[in-house]
């Protein structure tokens, strides 16, 4: 094998695992999420020279992510792909004692796992992917902020909104 | 972001996810146990993480993805078959030999790559940013984790009562094939275990490039444990790997 597939072998394929799952959360379909993981480890093969042997698994689910959001803009209907703008939203997490009362902790805990991933594959797209990283792929703030390219900030806070949205579904659901 | 460090809902948030340092965890629990509107949000947190660990072994990659990847790469997914020429002579050849030196040429060798790679791979993950796919001193984590991720779960066994705490698990690439690799820690060392079935057997003992190595073969499952500790520490650890019964 040529450096370079060996270097993809060791560095891109121990990861494919978690690039699959990551896309099937942003596309939420799964022969979609296939055709992206084929075309962000293209991307990753003709970059690995690029790659400095730092966090390979940060490196390649950024590459999955940017692939993914490409690939359903050239792919998708645009009337399809949500437009909200979740950043001005108001339901900033501060407004936590506003509103309707977030539901207790045993009712949370008891939903189910096939209601929760609909209650995930409904949060608009910085939430879901910030919600993912974090709460299925088991990275760390820092990690999440460097594949999602945003301020650590922000993921703090996407993340408290993913999570009271979530939990916000799951009283509807309970209604 | 000056907002999320003074948000105290953000900071429950962090909180949970284990991202504060002792001393802001500490102000924050004070904090929590004289509000119950916060403690409540930290139940209701905590919760919803316990529920979302349901979640997780739902998305497997498809059986051809990684096929499809390869091709799509240049690279071959499987070694072209020995043609039965050459496998008649390999059997001449073994056959020519004493058995001894056919069991050296014919299991070891593999096995003995593979023992290079599981060094390469500890030495990597001791220079790695984050030396574990997961950190998890609980076995009831990091078992689930590994089937998550297409990896046979490894056996786990608890040894904190021994002062070799478990830290975490990863996924190391052996033959080119993912195994399993727990993390154990042992003071300030660390000691990777790898299991593996089919790459032959492990070599009892082998020290290269400053590191131990101890291999052995239980229930038809290689193991080898690597570490920079003492030699006789780390054959203490594998003794009571051995004789630990399975973490359910």
């Amino acid at each position: 094998m040529s450096d370079e597939r060996t270097r993809f072998a060791n560095v891109v394929l121990p990861h494919l695992g978690d690039a699959y799952a990551l896309a099937r959360w942003i596309a939420r379909n799964d022969s979609d999420a296939e055709d992206i993981v084929q075309e962000a480890c293209l991307r990753a093969y003709r970059g690995i020279s690029g790659f400095g042997d730092v966090n390979a698994r940060g490196w390649v689910l950024s590459i999955v992510r940017n692939t993914a959001y490409t690939w359903l803009k050239k792919h998708r209907d645009p009337k399809l792909v949500a437009v909200e703008n979740v950043e001005d939203v108001a339901d900033a997490a501060t407004d936590w004692d506003q509103g309707p009362a977030a539901p207790d902790a045993g009712l949370i805990e008891r939903a189910d796992a096939a209601r929760l991933e609909a209650a995930i594959a409904a949060l608009p797209d910085e939430f879901r992917e910030t919600l993912v990283l974090r709460e299925l792929q088991g990275l760390d703030y820092r990690a999440i902020a460097e594949v999602t390219g945003v301020p650590i900030g922000t993921v703090m806070s996407r993340l408290a909104r993913a999570r009271r949205r979530l939990m916000a579904l799951l009283r509807k659901d309970e209604e | 972001m000056t907002q999320a460090a003074d948000d105290p809902v953000l900071l429950v948030h962090a909180y949970c996810d284990g991202e504060l340092d002792p001393a802001n965890a500490l102000a924050l629990e004070r904090r929590m146990a004289e509000d119950p509107r916060l403690a409540a949000e930290r139940d209701r947190i905590l919760a919803l993480k316990r529920a979302l660990a349901k979640v997780k072994p739902a998305a497997l990659p498809p059986a051809g993805l990684r096929g499809r990847v390869e091709r799509a790469v240049g690279m071959r997914r499987v070694a072209p078959r020995p043609t039965w020429g050459a496998l008649a002579a390999s059997i001449a050849l073994a056959v020519v030999v004493s058995s001894g030196a056919t069991w050296s040429l014919l299991g070891p060798s593999q096995s003995g790559l593979a023992t290079d790679e599981v060094i390469g791979s500890h030495i990597r993950s001791l220079m790695a940013d984050k030396p574990f796919d997961v950190a998890s001193s609980i076995t009831h984590t990091v078992k689930p984790w590994f089937n998550s991720h297409t990896v046979q779960s490894p056996r786990v066994v608890d040894l904190e009562a021994d002062g070799f705490p478990l830290l975490g698990g990863r996924i190391d690439v052996i033959a080119k094939t993912p195994v399993p690799t727990l993390v154990y820690g042992y003071q300030k060392h660390r000691i990777s275990v790898t299991e593996a079935q089919g790459l032959g057997a492990p070599p009892p003992s082998r020290e290269a490039a400053g590191y131990h190595v101890i291999g052995w073969t239980d229930n038809g499952v290689s193991y080898w444990a690597v570490s920079d500790v003492g030699l006789a520490e780390l054959q203490q650890f594998v003794k009571l790997f051995r004789a630990a019964p399975t973490s359910q």
